[in-house]
């Protein structure tokens, strides 16, 4: 006895000392299914505590000094904004068909004004998807269309020379307008932006020019926006341009008509630029409103869910709020302010904070219930807009330069006398020309202030640090599933074999499987790579379906279905049928495919948590509990067991819902009910995300491959 | 595509070649789109395309092709491949000649690789039967080397991206991989060509000579010769046809006085070619001092641009003596432990090389990925191949990614770029260290077979 434990001692003795580091990963790895499940539902809970983590807002640039100067704009430069209201409204001026009349009034009021004026004629450019242009610059690849003189768009721009400025920097302020039919809101938007600048060609303190951008809106305020900013930001040097607006007879008509009445002032044809923009204000006015007072609401959500800096809306805010006594307001999901479940979430919340703080009170995180519901309601629309990817106005456009800028729309409580007029472009304007004077102080760009940030309220934010804690617990589990699974099929294998460490032991596996043994997983990630390539080739598909005239939504979404499935059987017997191959292998096979998958898919979540977060939350939320529930049906049926019978039904449902197309119809059948769904418009709710080049887009593709595994 | 050395008995070689040839063809008919070339994990200062047509338009308007720091590469190249750079075919793509000689380049060097790999599995399997564990070990499970390295070499992503985003690297490997044939082969003359030109276009291969001087006067990758001594003392007979060569010092000098001449064959061609632009000295300063002294400070790969853009001017020479000897250090070390492997030493020295060097790209990695192809059958137990695998998928991703966001979208900084260079140098650490171990098992395998005791 003693010799054999003696002999069992001297076995231990050569293990070598394992470090804590690896004891804890050990650990980790060998009870994943209770880590993961810990840590995932840490990470649904986190989510939910980010309206009561949101830290106050707080304006870091010091340089912006809102509110610092008491505000110029005067009665008198109100009464002029009113008056190009009013001519504006005029009858007689909507006579044109092309509503080139307006346009010149408003120019003949900028050059009046001592400005520097110019037409930019645009044609609307279709949003198109191409599938390269993930990896190029934004400026590369331009498409030269054919234009045709029937369609154009007129943005007129006027431009403030800053008395003390060097001209290298330009603030830009933009109020879309549509000559056609233009409500009483554009007009009034385009008063309080004339005060403004009327206001601005006098003051002395300007360091910055002023470019009013008046954008023609009939096509999308958008498209005007991001055509004049493709022409301000990319300068064209060649002479040998495709025909474009200027061969046009009616603009060349505009142009004569204009240099004809005022010859020797600053209208220029060409044209013009200031300096490099430091940011950009959107004013709109809703044309009708049924609030209690006067609100102003701040959108600010660009393209693939990048924001602008947080210095900006904290500037608008506090000038807002404690200067003109506005509501500051946020986009927010109604249907989340009724629901009574987040009503009392928001009261356990409170509750717990009460308690907390009667046993240490400096412990103050509780926020009210009321107050944790409008949270979460603006928090849930902020993460679906940056998640859909979709800019929320044409402020998105000025992003795609690093340009920071956010749409301001106010709507006023309504009522047609003049004294309410007046008021609304007083304080509107004063706005305006306070926040112009505080991004006017600024001496370098917007870099203080957070960039990565949820808003929970116009004044509450969450930065990116204490968001990532949400995701990271989230998809935590991924890697330690990965890695339990990985060591267990290698261990497995290793047992098969008996201990004996000869390489020729490494010879009795599967008959078709290579004598590498650490490398056996190469054959699933083949398989997972070949499932990527299928979704890559579904998700390229629909710029080629595109191409093809006269289709409608419904039947380009079936050539899609086919084409799609046709791709799958070509892929499946060119390569060496993978699909086949992965059925004929066993258990540990399966469990290695699985780890690669969630290999595969923890990377590509990393990934899409850097380019746009939220799209990231909300994939994770529905990819993580697939992932780790996955199992071959197959296996469940044999095992027969109750577990495995409620996993099966899990992974079946989840699966379902996961699928683009299936989780699109549930919502859009909760929302509108089910009758009216219809998969013409999957198409094209797909197609104008495709046209935003979105991420969201890429990630769909991910849940389809993740499916097609389930 | 490191997943296709699977099977590849089965699958026919030849097909997988044509593929990846055909799929570069394709690709270089989109380089507006790709955007490749200006890339900085595919160009850098040394292997840019865009520096290579200027110093040739410098050239060509008769001024120093070193002036305004724009090119730092050979005067040699200048003259191959600078005309490619400007000519033109009407309705095909811009630099579709220069990139068909990147493409050529690439296949010439997957076939050296090849014939390179089947002479190490026949030394290897040489060896085998020399120490007799033919029996032990199944020799028809050995893999096709060769084969296997070569496909790691054409379908590898970041070969693929040097080639199509005409950088330099694909020549610059080829060179290397001359070598290395030469060495393996016996071809004195080659070997030492190899050597010259890829010291002569980038510097860091010269520390080559050390494996090359083991290939030539010990042949190729052998389990160590203790062993073999080993075995023969057990049976008590001393083969000595059975028993590896020994040093010998003849090729050697065979190979100093090749090397001597082909240097002196370039010098004279660089000299002549910057006779009126301060010859030879001027050549130095803008090649090698260039990339000894880090003069820029672009992002890249690496981790040198970050440090030297922080570091106090005060200690910057200092630094770069330490940056530079760290390479140093782990010359000696490695040669005494690795000296029975020489062909895997040279992977491990471009390995760390492309690790530390003042301006990697992802060519680098290609050439020492390929190389690693060479030694499947010895690193058939290595660990974390499937981390390392994630990690430069991940890598490989999230690098453009952190670009992205700092330079186009303003809402990252350097800091987000440089994780990611941090992180690829961690995984080329933790590759070659996991290597090394995996090989030295190996070894240790080989001994407890012949002496029977762990």
């Amino acid at each position: 006895m003693a010799e054999t434990k003696e002999k069992s001692l001297s076995d231990e003795k050569p293990k070598p000392r394992v470090r804590p580091i690896v004891r804890l990963g050990i650990f980790l790895i060998s009870h994943s299914f209770h880590v993961s499940v810990v840590c995932c539902t840490a990470g649904v809970l986190a989510l939910f505590l980010l309206p009561v983590l949101a830290k106050n807002t707080y304006i870091s640039e010091n340089a912006l000094m809102p509110g610092s100067a008491s505000p110029m704009l005067s009665n008198q430069h109100v009464s002029d904004g009113n008056r190009l209201v009013k001519d504006l409204t005029n009858p007689n001026s909507k006579s044109s068909e092309t509503g080139i009349e307006s346009h010149k009034i408003i120019a003949q009021y900028m050059l009046d004004l001592g400005a520097e004026v110019s037409f930019h004629k645009f044609h609307p450019q279709m949003n198109q998807f191409h599938p390269l242009h993930f990896f190029s610059s934004p400026d590369s690849g331009k498409i030269q269309e054919n234009y045709s003189c029937s369609s154009y768009g007129i943005n007129t721009v006027g431009i403030i020379r800053a008395p003390h400025g060097d001209g290298k920097e330009a603030i830009v302020l933009v109020t879309p307008y549509n000559a056609l039919k233009s409500g009483f809101g554009e007009a009034l938007s385009l008063g309080i932006a004339y005060s403004v600048f009327s206001l601005l060609t006098q003051v002395t303190w300007l360091a910055k020019d002023i470019i009013w951008l008046v954008a023609d809106s009939q096509y999308g305020e958008y498209a005007a926006v991001a055509a004049w900013l493709r022409e301000y930001q990319t300068p064209k040097f060649s002479s040998l341009s495709t025909p474009n607006a200027e061969m046009c007879p009616d603009v060349n008509n505009l142009f004569e008509l204009k240099g004809h009445s005022i010859s020797g002032s600053k209208f220029s044809n060409s044209f013009r630029r200031a300096g490099t923009m430091a940011s950009a204000l959107v004013l709109k006015v809703r044309d009708q409103n049924e609030q209690f007072e006067d609100t102003i609401s701040i959108y600010a959500e660009a393209s693939n869910g990048q924001m602008p800096n947080l210095d900006l809306i904290n500037v608008v805010n506090y000038l807002a709020v404690h200067r003109q006594g506005l509501r500051v307001n946020v986009e927010k999901l109604w249907s989340l302010l009724n629901s009574s479940w987040l009503k009392s979430l928001g009261e356990i919340f409170e509750s717990l904070a009460k308690v907390a703080k009667s046993l240490y009170p400096k412990w103050k995180f509780g926020i009210p219930a009321t107050e944790y519901v409008e949270g979460t309601a603006t928090l849930a629309s902020s993460l679906y807009y940056q998640a859909l990817g979709v800019p929320t106005g044409p402020h998105g456009a000025f992003r795609d330069y690093q340009v920071d800028a956010i749409t301001l729309e106010i709507s006023p409580k309504f009522s047609l006398d003049k004294v309410w007029r007046n008021d609304i472009l007083l304080r509107g304007g004063r706005l305006i020309e306070g926040v112009i004077r505080s991004v006017n102080n600024l001496l370098e760009k917007f870099h203080q202030s957070f960039f990565l940030y949820l808003l929970t309220s116009p004044s509450k934010f969450v930065s990116v640090g204490v968001y990532m804690i949400a995701f990271a617990l989230l998809i935590a589990p991924l890697p330690m599933v990965a890695a339990s699974l990985y060591v267990d099929a290698n261990s497995s294998s290793n047992c098969s074999k008996g201990d004996s460490s000869t390489p020729s032991a490494i010879t009795d596996t599967d008959e078709h499987s290579i004598a590498i043994r650490s490398w056996r997983w190469l054959n699933s990630a083949k398989l997972v790579f070949i499932v990527h390539l299928w979704g890559a080739i579904v998700s390229l598909l629909p710029y080629f379906i595109s191409q093809i005239p006269d289709c409608s939504p419904t039947t380009s979404f079936m050539i899609w279905v086919l084409l799609s499935i046709l791709s799958l059987l070509t892929l499946n017997s060119v390569l060496a049928s993978p699909l086949a191959c992965a059925k004929a292998t066993q258990e540990k096979e399966w469990a290695l495919v699985k780890s690669v998958t969630i290999s595969s898919v923890f990377i590509g979540l990393g990934l899409m948590s850097v380019i746009n977060f939220a799209t990231a939350e909300i994939g994770a939320l529905l990819m993580v509990p697939m992932c780790l529930l996955a199992q071959p049906l197959k296996l469940d049926v044999r095992a027969g067991t109750l577990r495995s019978f409620c996993r099966m039904i899990c992974n079946l449902v989840l699966g379902h819902i996961a699928f683009p197309p299936a989780a699109f119809f549930l919502l859009k059948g909760m929302l509108d009910g089910f009758g009216n769904a219809n998969v013409g418009d999957f198409w094209m709710w797909v197609e104008s995300l495709w046209a935003w080049n979105s991420a969201t887009y890429l990630f769909i593709v991910e849940v389809t491959y993740i499916f097609s595994h389930g | 595509m490191e997943k296709l050395k699977k099977k590849i008995g089965s699958f026919s070689f030849w097909n997988w070649v044509i593929a990846s040839i055909i799929f570069r063809l394709i690709l270089i008919y989109f380089p507006k789109n790709l955007n490749l070339s200006s890339r900085p994990e595919v160009s850098t200062p040394l292997t840019s395309f865009r520096r290579l047509a200027e110093g040739y338009w410098l050239k060509q308007s008769s001024m120093s092709s070193y002036a305004g720091s724009m090119y730092h590469g050979s005067p040699l190249l200048l003259s191959l491949l600078g005309p490619l750079t400007v000519k033109r075919i009407e309705g095909q793509p811009n630099h579709l000649l220069y990139s068909l000689v990147s493409v050529i380049a690439d296949v010439v060097s997957a076939m050296l690789i090849r014939a390179t790999g089947q002479n190490l599995r026949l030394a290897y399997l040489r060896s085998l039967e020399s120490l007799d564990l033919v029996k032990q070990i199944d020799v028809s499970e050995f893999l096709f080397s060769g084969d296997i390295a070569a496909l790691i070499y054409l379908c590898n992503p970041f070969t693929i991206v040097a080639c199509v985003g005409l950088s330099t690297s694909p020549i610059e490997n080829m060179a290397v991989i001359l070598c290395l044939y030469g060495a393996c082969s016996r071809l004195i003359p080659l070997a030492a060509f190899g050597w010259v030109i890829a010291t002569h276009l980038s510097l860091y291969p010269a520390i080559l000579i050390i494996p090359v001087i083991f290939l030539l006067g010990c042949g190729p990758d052998s389990p160590p010769r203790k062993l073999f001594l080993q075995r023969h003392q057990q049976k008590e007979v001393l083969n000595q046809l059975k028993l590896p060569p020994g040093f010998s010092w003849g090729p050697i000098i065979h190979f100093a006085f090749w090397a001597f001449l082909w240097s002196v064959y370039v010098l004279v061609l660089c000299g002549i070619s910057l006779k009126q632009f301060g010859g030879l000295w001027e050549m130095f300063k803008s090649t090698y001092g260039f990339i000894l002294t880090v003069e820029d400070l672009s992002p890249n790969i690496g981790v040198l641009w970050y440090f030297f853009a922080e570091v106090f001017e005060f200690f910057r020479n200092f630094f770069l003596i330490v940056f530079h000897v760290n390479i140093l250090f782990m010359i000696l070390p490695l040669s005494i432990r690795l000296r029975h492997r020489p062909c895997y030493l040279a992977f491990v020295y471009v390995a760390i090389c492309s690790m530390l060097k003042s301006y990697p790209s992802v060519g680098d990695s290609a050439l020492y990925l390929g190389l690693l192809g060479w030694f499947v059958n010895e690193l058939a137990d290595m660990q974390f191949s499937l981390f390392l695998f994630c990690g430069y998928v991940g890598v490989s991703l999230l690098s453009p990614v952190m670009h992205n966001l700092w330079i186009w979208r303003g809402t990252g900084n350097a800091n987000f770029y440089f994780t990611t260079a941090m992180v690829y140098a961690c995984l080329q650490i933790v590759l070659v260290v996991e290597g090394v171990s995996a090989v030295l098992n190996h070894d240790r395998k080989l001994r407890i077979l012949i002496t029977g005791k762990p």
